[in-house]
C-alpha cells in the first residue's frame, strides 16, 4: 500500500512539479542571475557585472518614485476594492427584490479585461467629451476640461478608480459567500444576548467574515501585483512618470530601452518585496487557521 | 426566576400551521421538558419563547408580562444551542463575557464575573483558549458559562447534549441536573431523546404535530398515558400494543369502546406451559442488569418485547408461554385515548 | 432585571426600501462606463462626432459591428486567442487536478512545504519570470508563435488550480477514496471516476477564472508575439485603435466582441461557480 502510494504521488505529481520548475522557478532563478549582468536581450555576448544594476537602482530617482507608486497602488488597490465589496456584500446579504440583478451588474466588470476597462475609462476620462466631466459640467455649470490622465496629480488615482470598479465584483463575490457561510445561530445569539447592529456587525460579523477577507485580500495581492495591463493602456506610465510602477518601470527599461540586466536586477527587487508582503500574509494565516481551522 | 405563560400561541409558515394553540404554564424554577419526534413543533415552541421566531397568535408572558413582541434581548432569557453556536473568534472568557461586554460593563468585572461562572464550570485552566481547541463537553460547558453569567430569567436549552457521545452525554445530563438544584432557575429543555426527558425533568411536555398530548410528571406519563401516542413514546423498549382479542389478553375483562391495549415489557411474565399464551423466543437482547426478549406470537402480527432478569437463561428458537399482569393492561379507544385504568 | 422594550407588531421598517435605493443609484453607478461602450456601438461616427458619446441613439446603427466583425484581422485575433486559451485552460486545470489530489488525499513528508511553495508561486510579479523566459524561447526559436504564451499561462496557473482543487478535493470524505480502493479501484480510478465527478463545482469556478484571466491577457502575448497575425485580440483591439482612431463606434463594437466569451463563459458556469464558492472552494 505504502509503496503504490509513493508510485502515484510521483506519477501524480511529475507533470504539475516539472512544467512549474521549468518555466517558474527556473526563470525565476536566471533572473537572479541575469541582474549580476549586462545583457541587452539580444547579444549572446554579456558581461558578469556584479551589484553594479543594484548600485544604480539606489541612485535611480526613477525607481524610487516607482517604488512608491507601487505602494500607493497597492495599498489602495487592496483597500479600495475589498471596502467596496464587503460594503455591498453586507447591503446584499438579505432578500431582496432584484438581489440577483444587482450581483451581476457589479459582477460584470470582473469578465472584462484591462485592455477594455482602460478603454472605457480613457473615454470617461477623455477631457472634452468624457463623461467625467460632462457630468462635472452639467452639475457645477462651469467649464470642465480637466486632462484626468494626461495631468501628473490625478494620473495615478484616475486608474486606481477604474481598477476599483473591475475589481469590486470579486471581492463582492467572496464576501458574499463568506456571509452565507455563517451559522445561523450565532446570529441568533447576537439577538438573545442584545448585540446592536453595529455590535453584531463590528463583533462578530466581521471577524467570522476573516477566511473571506483572507482570500479577497490575497487575490487583491495577487491582482495588484500583476497590475501592470491597465496602467500599460491607461497612461503608459505617464504623464512624466506619474504613475510608473516597478512593473511598468521594469518593463520599459527591458523591453523599450532593452537594458535586460537592470531590468532583472528591478524584477529581482519587485521580487522580493512580494516575498516580504507573502510572509506577512502568511503569518496573519497561520493565525486565522489557529482559529478557523 | 419567574412564571412562563404560553396562551394559545400559534405559529404558522406561509399557509402551513406548525403550531396548532398551546396552552401552558411553566412555574418558577421548574425544570420543564418539551420531548416528542422530529418536527412535532418542539422546538419552534422553544425558539418563540426566546423572541427567535414571530408569534402568529397567542401570547407568551413571562412573570405576568405579555413579552410576545419583545425582542429577545429584552426577555431575560438564555439559550443553550445544540451546536453550543460558540464564536470562533473569541477564548473561552470572551465568549462567556459576550453579553456583559455588549452591555459596557468594565472590564474587572466583566473579568471577575467570568472566572466565577469558569471555576463553577471546571473551566478556569480553559479560559485562553478557542473553542476550536476544545472537546465537545467542553464546549457545552462554555455555552452554559455563557447563558448562566447573565442570571437570566429562563434558561432554554435546545437539544444541547445531541451532539455528545453517549458516556459524555450521561456526564452532562447529570451536570445539567446539577446546575438546576443549584440555580433553581426555570428552564425548559428540548429534546428527542426521551431518557433525558425521564432523568431531568420536573414536568415533561410530550409535543406531537403542533400540538401538546400530555403534560405530566415523568412517572404520570410512564404509568397513566393520556394516550396512545404518548404511550408509545414514553419507555423504551416501547409498550406492546395489542388487540383485544388476542390469547395473551385472554380472560381480561375489556372495558366499553377498547380498541387496543397496551403493556408494557416489565409487565409480561413468563408462565409455565399452558398457563398462558404460547409463543417463541425470536431475538434475545442482553443489557446486563436486564434482558428483553422479543417473542413470536401466533396470533399477533408484531412481536411482543419483554424485559427478563439479566441472568435469564431463556435463548432463541425457545417455546415459552406468558401473561400480562392484568392490573397494568392500559385500553385505549377509537380516537387513541386511554379508556379509565382497570386497575383496583 | 432585563426592561422589556415592546415592539410594536407592525412597525414600518424604512431599512430594506432605503437599502434598496443605494443599491439602485450604486449599480446605474457600475452600468454606467459599460453602457457608454454599448451605447457608442449603436451610433455612426457621424453622430457621436456630432452630440456626445454618453446619450441614447436614437436608430439602432450595426455597422460598428458589421466593421469590426468583417475585418480579417480580428478573425485571426480571436482565433489566436481561442487557440491560446482553450489549452491553456484544459492544462493548466489538469495539472492543478494532479497536484491538488496528490496533496489533498495522498500526502507526504515535507508536502506541506511543497504546497506553500506552489502556492507562493501565485503571489509573485511575472514581470519577475519575464526576461529569462524570453531569453528561453527566444534560443529554442519559439519567438513570434503562441507556444510560449500557452506553456507560460499554462504554468502560471498552477499554484491557483492546486490551491482550488486541494482545497475541494479536502472536503470529499476519506472514506469514499477508502471504499472505492477497496473495491479494487486504482488510485487513478479514484481520482477520475469518484472525486472528480464530485467536484464540478471547483471544476467550473476554476474554468471560469482561467478562461477569463487568459483570455483577457495582454502582457505576456505583447511580450511573445511580434507579427500582426501572431495577435491575440486585447493586442489586437490596441493595434486597431489607430486604424479607427476616430472611429469611437467600431472600438466600442470591437470591445464588446472581445468581451463577448468571457461574459458567456461566466453565465454558462453561473450557477456552478456561485455553488462552488459557497462550497468554500475559496477558502484559504
Amino acid at each position: 500500500m505504502n509503496r503504490q502510494n509513493r508510485i502515484w504521488r510521483t506519477a501524480l505529481l511529475a507533470a504539475p512539479l516539472a512544467v512549474f520548475g521549468l518555466f517558474v522557478v527556473w526563470p525565476l532563478m536566471s533572473s537572479f542571475y541575469y541582474s549580476f549582468t549586462n545583457w541587452n536581450g539580444f547579444n549572446p555576448n554579456y558581461d558578469f557585472v556584479g551589484f553594479a544594476n543594484f548600485g544604480k537602482i539606489v541612485t535611480d530617482r526613477l525607481f524610487l518614485n516607482a517604488t512608491i507608486n507601487t505602494a500607493i497602488w497597492m495599498v489602495a488597490a487592496i483597500v479600495l476594492p475589498t471596502a467596496l465589496g464587503l460594503g455591498l456584500a453586507l447591503l446584499l446579504d438579505r432578500k431582496l427584490p432584484g438581489a440577483r440583478f444587482f450581483k451581476s451588474v457589479f459582477y460584470l466588470p470582473i469578465c472584462l479585461s484591462a485592455v477594455i476597462v482602460g478603454q472605457i475609462w480613457i473615454w470617461i476620462y477623455q477631457p472634452d467629451w468624457g463623461l467625467l466631466n460632462t457630468v462635472l459640467r452639467h452639475v457645477t455649470g462651469a467649464e470642465h476640461n480637466w486632462a484626468w490622465l494626461a495631468r501628473p496629480n490625478t494620473a495615478l488615482w484616475s486608474v486606481i478608480v477604474a481598477w476599483s470598479w473591475q475589481q469590486t465584483g470579486l471581492s463582492m463575490v467572496i464576501y458574499l459567500a463568506g456571509l452565507t457561510g455563517i451559522p445561523g445561530d450565532l446570529l441568533e445569539v447576537c439577538e438573545i444576548e442584545g448585540a446592536s447592529p453595529w455590535q453584531r456587525l463590528r463583533r462578530v460579523v466581521l471577524p467570522l467574515l476573516t477566511p473571506s477577507t483572507v482570500v479577497v485580500v490575497a487575490l487583491s495581492v495577487i491582482n495588484s501585483l500583476k497590475g501592470f495591463d491597465i496602467l500599460y493602456i491607461m497612461t503608459g506610465g505617464g504623464p512624466f512618470n506619474s504613475s510608473d510602477t516597478l512593473a511598468m518601470h521594469m518593463y520599459n527599461e527591458s523591453f523599450a530601452k532593452f537594458r535586460m540586466g537592470y531590468g532583472s536586477a528591478i524584477s529581482v527587487v519587485l521580487f522580493l518585496i512580494a516575498m516580504v508582503v507573502i510572509g506577512l500574509y502568511f503569518r496573519q494565516l497561520r493565525k486565522v487557521d489557529r482559529i478557523y481551522g | 426566576m419567574a412564571e412562563l405563560t404560553l396562551d394559545r400561541l400559534r405559529k404558522s409558515f406561509g399557509s402551513q400551521e406548525v403550531i396548532k394553540g398551546l396552552d401552558l404554564t411553566i412555574a418558577d424554577g421548574e425544570f420543564v421538558v418539551f420531548v416528542g419526534p422530529s418536527g412535532c413543533g418542539k422546538s419552534t415552541t422553544l425558539r418563540m419563547i426566546a423572541g427567535l421566531e414571530d408569534v402568529t397568535s397567542g401570547a407568551v408572558r413571562l412573570a405576568g408580562q405579555d413579552v410576545t413582541r419583545t425582542r429577545p434581548a429584552g426577555r431575560g432569557i438564555a439559550m443553550v444551542f445544540q451546536s453550543y453556536a460558540l464564536f470562533p473568534h473569541l477564548s473561552v472568557a470572551d465568549n462567556i463575557g459576550f453579553g456583559l461586554s455588549l452591555q459596557r460593563l468594565p472590564r474587572a468585572e466583566i473579568a471577575a464575573r467570568v472566572r466565577a461562572v469558569a471555576e463553577t464550570l471546571q473551566l478556569g485552566p480553559l479560559l485562553e483558549r478557542f473553542p476550536r481547541e476544545l472537546s465537545g463537553g467542553q464546549r457545552q460547558r462554555v455555552a452554559i458559562g455563557r447563558s448562566i453569567i447573565r442570571d437570566p430569567r429562563v434558561f432554554l436549552f435546545d437539544e444541547p447534549l445531541s451532539n455528545l457521545d453517549a458516556a459524555l452525554r450521561v456526564q452532562m445530563r447529570l451536570e445539567i441536573a446539577r446546575l438546576h438544584r443549584r440555580l433553581r432557575a426555570t428552564m425548559i429543555y428540548v429534546t428527542h431523546d426521551q431518557v433525558e426527558a425521564m432523568t431531568l425533568a420536573d414536568r415533561i411536555v410530550v409535543f406531537n404535530e403542533g400540538r401538546i398530548e400530555q403534560v405530566g410528571s415523568p412517572m404520570a406519563l410512564y404509568e397513566r398515558p393520556a394516550n396512545r401516542f404518548v404511550a408509545g413514546f414514553i419507555g423504551a423498549p416501547a409498550m406492546n400494543f395489542l388487540a383485544p382479542g388476542c390469547a395473551l389478553l385472554a380472560g381480561l375483562a375489556v372495558p366499553a369502546g377498547a380498541r387496543e391495549a397496551g403493556i408494557r415489557p416489565e409487565h409480561l411474565a413468563l408462565v409455565a406451559p399452558g398457563d398462558g399464551a404460547g409463543g417463541s423466543v425470536e431475538l434475545i437482547e442482553r443489557l446486563g442488569p436486564e434482558t428483553f426478549a422479543h417473542l413470536r406470537l401466533p396470533d399477533l402480527p408484531d412481536t411482543v418485547t419483554l424485559r427478563l432478569p439479566g441472568d435469564s437463561g431463556v435463548e432463541p428458537g425457545t417455546a415459552v408461554a406468558l401473561r400480562a399482569l392484568p392490573d397494568r393492561v392500559q385500553w385505549f379507544d377509537a380516537a387513541g385515548r386511554a379508556l379509565a385504568a382497570t386497575r383496583g | 432585571m432585563a426592561e422589556s422594550t415592546p415592539m410594536p407588531a407592525r412597525r414600518f421598517d424604512p431599512w430594506p426600501a432605503t437599502i434598496f435605493v443605494m443599491l439602485a443609484v450604486l449599480a446605474v453607478l457600475f452600468l454606467l462606463p459599460t453602457a457608454g461602450v454599448v451605447l457608442s456601438s449603436l451610433k455612426t461616427t457621424h453622430d457621436i462626432s456630432m452630440g456626445d458619446l454618453w446619450s441614447l441613439p436614437a436608430t439602432l446603427y450595426l455597422g460598428n459591428f458589421r466593421e469590426a466583425l468583417s475585418n480579417p484581422s480580428v478573425h485571426r485575433y480571436l482565433l489566436n486567442t481561442l487557440l491560446v486559451t482553450l489549452p491553456a485552460t484544459t492544462g493548466s486545470i489538469t495539472l492543478g487536478v494532479l497536484a491538488g489530489y496528490v496533496f489533498a488525499k495522498l500526502p507526504f513528508r515535507g508536502s506541506n512545504a511543497l504546497f506553500l511553495v506552489l502556492v507562493a508561486g501565485m503571489f509573485f510579479p511575472p514581470q519577475a519570470i519575464l526576461v529569462p523566459l524570453f531569453r528561453m524561447f527566444n534560443a529554442v526559436g519559439l519567438i513570434d508563435t503562441l507556444w510560449p504564451v500557452i506553456v507560460v499561462h499554462t504554468a502560471l496557473g498552477i499554484p491557483i488550480c492546486t490551491l482550488l482543487m486541494r482545497n475541494f478535493f479536502a472536503t470529499v470524505p476519506n472514506a469514499l477514496r477508502e471504499a472505492a480502493i477497496m473495491e479494487g479501484a486504482s488510485e487513478w480510478q479514484v481520482l477520475t471516476r469518484v472525486v472528480l465527478p464530485l467536484s464540478l463545482p471547483a471544476l467550473a469556478v476554476l474554468a471560469v477564472l482561467q478562461f477569463t484571466w487568459i483570455w483577457n491577457d495582454f502582457l505576456w502575448p505583447l511580450i511573445f508575439t511580434k507579427s500582426d497575425d501572431k495577435r491575440t485580440i486585447m493586442i489586437g483591439i490596441v493595434n486597431l485603435k489607430g486604424q479607427y482612431s476616430v472611429a469611437w463606434g467600431v472600438q466600442g463594437a470591437l470591445s464588446l466582441v472581445a468581451s463577448l466569451p468571457t461574459l458567456a463563459v461566466f453565465l454558462f458556469f453561473q450557477r456552478y461557480f456561485i455553488k462552488g464558492m459557497t462550497m468554500g472552494a475559496v477558502k484559504g
